[in-house]
């Protein structure tokens, strides 16, 4: 690790705790979140030569808050930049207190609430979450959601536009409200992690950057909120399926199914983490939607081949899930797990269900999965219509390609 | 100069009757020739569209825009994708013949204009 990957690190831990004490001092959060990202700035401009400050934290601190200043003086851009250049890191050190570091963590759970907003569209909460809790910049966005940079610039500034409006304000939420919003901030950290996890093409070193920021999120809400089962099962849930990353597309982009996948390429160590979050939490509340997934991961996992998987164990947490959090992607998963169980005409006829759902109308899942069960079943020409159509309904190119692929093959 | 390779429904539908092998070769030379493309600095933009069998069009009809369902083209004339690329002519249809050669469907190539003011 050289010393630049290390003041990386150090300023996405630090981020969101500048940031939380900054507006809990100053309010203006969308004023502070400007300021602690020209400190941001400064900082890697300046460390990775001239050392890390004794006290790091302190250093962001001074320097946000005088960019904040300065901001407040006078609007001018150029004036707030020159000042941020010139400042001196030796002598700032020590100027700042250390009152507020046992502050720190709960602050980055009251930032993380308020960048999950309801009143904020799930890019915007993305976005915004990336940049004041993880501490990126607005082109490691851009980079990582293959966005032009200003496209990002401003869907963050109209973010921070929609919270002040929203006459939101940086405290923690109250009960009940404080569970509704933890149900977003759970969603969010999910939506990150898949937008990272699904893009199996294109320059996917960027996403998988996507992926382990929003395993790194998770991993902090699990330690702030270690009671919350919903927290851990996200985190377990998270763990379990990027184990499997490196099995999941060959170096062409082509992706793998689950069934056809390299066993030895999963990391081991990563599984095992999962499995131990899982098993320290399950039992410990309620079962959500997160832990139940986590479970379903950790059984494909631990099958050494596809053909041992547990299918009946897998089919009886997919009843409980359709249970707890029903909805056509449960349902879609579940006809799988049947089909496994009980053959692929009993999966067909729950898919059978789907075909009125107005929520399946416009994914192209339904009739993949439907293309693969009429394939097991032996029923090669409505197999190959169904790929074809699936093939036509999907907006992912990898996808195409393995629909039409397939098509071929039973022609 | 600035050209946009157009590309035309050999793709989805238009491409089930073909082999196996011919549809991975296709991806293979689709994915070499937009790395290629995109390492040589050559390529500004390069996207693939979804099917034209999700397409809406909107017409304008009696007098007021009327959207309907499928393209404006014939589905195997319908454009399924285009890389815009910094290069001159010569270059733009060297590039568009490599994927005719294995398509045998035809490719289209337009200059883009420019912003700056000619002398």
């Amino acid at each position: 690790m050289t010393s630049g990957d290390r003041t990386e690190d150090l300023l996405r831990e630090l981020a969101p705790q500048v940031l939380g004490t900054l507006a809990r001092r100053h309010g203006q959060f969308d004023a502070c979140e400007d300021a602690v990202q020209e400190a941001l700035l400064a900082a890697a401009l300046q460390w990775p030569a001239g050392g890390v400050p004794e006290r790091p934290r302190a250093w962001l601190l001074t320097v946000a808050g005088r960019a904040l200043t300065d901001e407040w003086r006078t609007d001018s851009a150029r004036r707030r930049r020159e000042t941020a250049a010139a400042l001196d890191p030796a002598g700032l050190a020590s100027a700042a207190g250390h009152r507020d570091a046992g502050a720190g963590e709960d602050d980055t759970l009251t930032l993380l609430f308020l960048c999950c907003h309801p009143a904020l569209s799930p890019p915007s909460q993305l976005a915004l979450t990336l940049r004041a809790v993880g501490g990126l910049s607005t082109a490691e966005i851009a980079a990582a959601f293959l966005a032009p940079e200003a496209t990002i610039a401003r869907r963050i500034s109209r973010a921070k536009q929609s919270i002040r409006q929203a006459g939101a304000r940086f405290e923690l939420p109250g009960e009940p409200e404080r569970t509704e919003r933890l149900g977003v901030v759970l969603h969010v950290l999910y939506l990150l992690f898949n937008e990272g996890y699904t893009a199996s093409s294109g320059p996917s070193l960027l996403r998988a950057d996507l992926t382990a920021e929003a395993i790194r999120l998770t991993r902090l809400l699990h330690r702030l909120l270690p009671g919350q089962g919903e927290a851990a099962g996200l985190l377990a849930l998270m763990l379990l399926t990027d184990a499997r990353r490196a099995a999941r597309a060959r170096a062409d982009g082509q992706a793998v199914p689950l069934a056809e996948q390299d066993r030895d390429l999963w990391d081991a160590a990563v599984i095992a983490e999962g499995q131990a979050i899982l098993a320290a939490t399950l039992g410990t509340g309620p079962v959500g939607p997160y832990q139940l997934q986590a479970a379903i991961a950790a059984l494909h996992d631990e099958a050494p081949t596809a053909e041992e998987t547990d299918w009946p164990q897998i089919l009886a947490l997919y009843d409980i899930l359709a249970a707890v959090a029903p909805g056509p992607a449960v349902t879609l998963s579940r006809a799988v797990a049947i089909a496994m169980v009980h053959g692929p005409r009993a999966g067909l006829a729950l898919l059978g269900t789907l075909d009125a759902d107005a929520r399946m109308a416009h994914t192209h899942r339904l009739e993949a999965v439907r293309a693969h069960l009429l394939e097991q079943a032996g029923d090669t020409a409505a197999a190959r219509a169904c790929y074809l159509r699936a093939a036509r309904m999907t907006a992912s190119l990898p996808e195409q390609r393995y629909l039409t692929l397939r098509a071929a093959r039973l022609r | 100069m600035k050209y946009m390779i157009m590309m035309f429904g050999v793709t989805g539908a238009a491409a089930q009757d073909r082999s196996p092998e011919w549809i991975a070769g296709m991806h293979e030379l689709m994915m070499k020739l937009d790395t290629e493309l995109k390492e040589s600095g050559e390529c500004l933009a390069s996207e693939a569209l979804a099917d034209p069998g999700q397409a809406k069009t909107v017409r304008f009809v009696g007098g007021t825009p009327v959207p309907t369902d499928g393209p404006f083209a014939e589905i195997k004339e319908s454009l399924v994708g285009y890389w815009v690329v910094e290069a001159d002519e010569e270059r733009v249809l060297q590039i568009a013949s490599r994927v005719v050669g294995y398509t045998e469907c035809p490719m289209e190539v337009r200059r883009i204009m420019d912003h700056s003011v000619q002398p």
